[in-house]
């Protein structure tokens, strides 16, 4: 009965043009909760233009984006963050200011919980630690989750960038989001890497929480996605199964290429 | 070696607290500098919660330290308030008054909020000559009394000189206090990348705006400090020319240190009396000091300390 779960996160109609370039066309499907998406296609295609349209980093021209049946269009990114939708980035974006540190960065997430207040941070000094232990030991938790408890101290410049990935994952979750963006998340990793971050998606995803994969690496994306949606040129070109899209003529030609060494499912 | 690791911060404190009875042996003038090095502190300080950890620029703090001074001076002189209730309400004007600029200026980025912090600081300095009725204009405002808490007037220097510095100790410690919670983390994840920082749920303007009046309220209670110890107030004193002073104090010290500023404050103010003797080159010497530092020494004089200890202690460790 997955089929029949409710959607999410629904995009309908979204349209956003760049100085006369159409990065997205009328673009509409829905996530189902729950569920792994994966949004796939060639460079340029307008994936990360969608995942911005998404979160409130900018404002499409005209169309709809329902979270949580919220429609989130013309709210700011720290609104959208509040009901629940936390991304990574495809080009990683670490707080390095002033030494912080990886923890730091992941501990960035509790801002929405902490709610940090000036008054509070002078005056109520004990209340603010014993918040701020919680979160620690939340944030470390999530560390050794993605393999990287070692890493807690270290300049997030420091690690490899498939790392700092993994450190953005950390900190998304750290927020306790209800869905998560990814934004080529697994660019940079090895294969082995790429092994055991496929499991650690399905683990997220078992805990409840809903994911929409922005993603190059097809054998992952086969491995892991409950369906796909397919873009080119800002226009969406396909939707389905795995095994229907990995079929689609034209998402082979568009996208996939005539060798399909990938794109195929692991037994 | 590992007592003094952990107990460094009672010989600054040691310092403070002896200075006026031994070094300044009571001197009026020495005890003066070093009051005028702690209001200085306190400005720099703010600067650097703005500044330093939330990278908003600001070309324009003289304006808040003029806001305190004036409200203070007005006050007390004009229509018999008590200093410190003039104190407190030059701060609540204060912090209005940045509140309401807040919002809008922080929205600027960069050099157009430089503009307008600069901007700011003209329009305050271009109303304190204006005004005259009430300021006194450019011939200046007089016959300013001394500070005075609950009938005890505080007009010898040195007790004026703990007055301050206790004042100036708390702010250190309000700063600290903010900078090592999760709400100076916050600052720097806006300083780093403000879309970043919004998408984890970061209301940067409202944090902005909330840095923004602290660091204005610091300021004006460091102007009410110095309209009690002058007595004489002059739009002179609240120029650009005083804001460039306290950003050169900042990047001197070491920005987003809290006690970098500490040391720029008392280079910045101690410097010309070390270059007295050579009178008339007194302002080569003190801009070529600040050239070298500048150039070289780009974490200023709190990198250079925090790397002599360093090296103290990684010899001690082995």
């Amino acid at each position: 009965m997955t089929d029949k779960r409710d959607a999410i996160l629904s995009v309908k109609n979204v349209t956003k043009t760049f100085e006369g370039i159409r990065a997205l066309e009328d673009v509409s499907f829905d996530v189902k909760s729950g569920h792994i998406k994966a949004l796939i296609g060639p460079n340029g295609a307008g994936k990360t233009t969608l995942l911005n349209a998404i979160n409130g980093i900018m404002s499409p021209d005209s169309g709809h984006i329902h979270f949580l049946g919220h429609d989130v269009v013309g709210h700011s990114a720290d609104r959208v963050a509040g009901l629940g939708l936390s991304r990574t980035f495809q080009l990683i974006r670490m707080f390095t200011i002033n030494n912080a540190t990886v923890l730091d960065n992941v501990l960035l997430g509790a801002h929405m919980q902490l709610k940090p207040t000036l008054f509070e941070s002078i005056f109520s000094r004990g209340k603010v630690n014993k918040a701020e232990r919680k979160a620690c030991d939340r944030a470390m938790e999530l560390l050794r989750f993605v393999g990287l408890e070692k890493a807690a101290d270290a300049a997030p410049g420091s690690l490899p960038f498939g790392n700092q990935r993994l450190v953005e994952l950390a900190r998304s979750l750290m927020t306790n989001p209800k869905m998560l963006l990814l934004d080529e998340p697994a660019s940079g990793l090895n294969d082995t890497e790429v092994e055991s971050f496929t499991e650690l998606l399905r683990s997220i995803r078992e805990k409840g929480i809903t994911i929409l994969l922005v993603e190059h690496n097809m054998k992952l994306v086969m491995n892991i996605a409950d369906d796909i949606v397919v873009l080119d040129f800002g226009k969406k070109l396909a939707e389905g199964t795995p095994q229907a899209i990995c079929a689609n003529p034209q998402v082979i030609e568009a996208y996939l290429g005539t060798t399909q060494t990938e794109c195929r499912l692991e037994p | 070696m590992k007592l003094l690791k952990q107990f460094w911060w009672i010989l600054p404190l040691a310092f403070i607290a002896f200075y006026p009875v031994t070094l300044a042996g009571g001197s009026p003038y020495w005890s003066g500098l070093l009051i005028f090095v702690g209001i200085y502190v306190i400005l720099t300080v703010g600067l650097d919660l703005l500044m330093g950890y939330t990278g908003q620029i600001s070309v324009g703090h003289a304006a808040y330290f003029a806001i305190g001074a004036y409200a203070s001076g007005i006050l007390t002189a004009k229509y018999g308030f008590s200093p410190l209730g003039a104190m407190v309400i030059g701060m609540v004007l204060t912090g209005i008054v940045a509140w309401a600029l807040g919002r809008p200026v922080l929205a600027l980025k960069e050099y157009y909020l430089a503009m307008a912090t600069l901007a700011f600081n003209e329009i305050v300095v271009t109303l304190i000559i204006g005004l005259e009725w009430l300021t006194g204009g450019a011939s200046g405002l007089r016959d300013i009394p001394s500070f005075s808490i609950f009938g005890l007037v505080l007009s010898n220097h040195v007790h004026y000189y703990y007055f301050v510095w206790a004042i100036v100790i708390i702010v250190i410690a309000c700063s600290l206090a903010v900078v090592r919670s999760p709400f100076g983390r916050t600052l720097v994840a806006i300083h780093s990348d403000e879309v970043a920082a919004r998408a984890f749920g970061v209301d940067t303007a409202k944090y902005k705006t909330r840095i923004f009046v602290l660091a204005s309220v610091f300021a004006s209670m460091a102007g009410s400090l110095f309209t009690h110890y002058m007595g004489f107030l002059a739009p002179d004193d609240f120029g650009v020319l005083t804001s460039i002073n306290i950003l050169v104090m900042l990047f001197l010290g070491g920005i987003g240190t809290i006690f970098g500023p500490i040391l720029g404050a008392f280079f910045m103010k101690l410097l010309p009396e070390l270059t007295y003797q050579i009178h008339d080159y007194e302002l080569l010497l003190s801009g070529l000091i600040l050239i070298i530092v500048l150039v070289f020494m780009p974490k200023g004089l709190f990198g250079i300390f925090t790397a002599i200890w360093e090296k103290m202690f990684a010899k001690a460790d082995k």
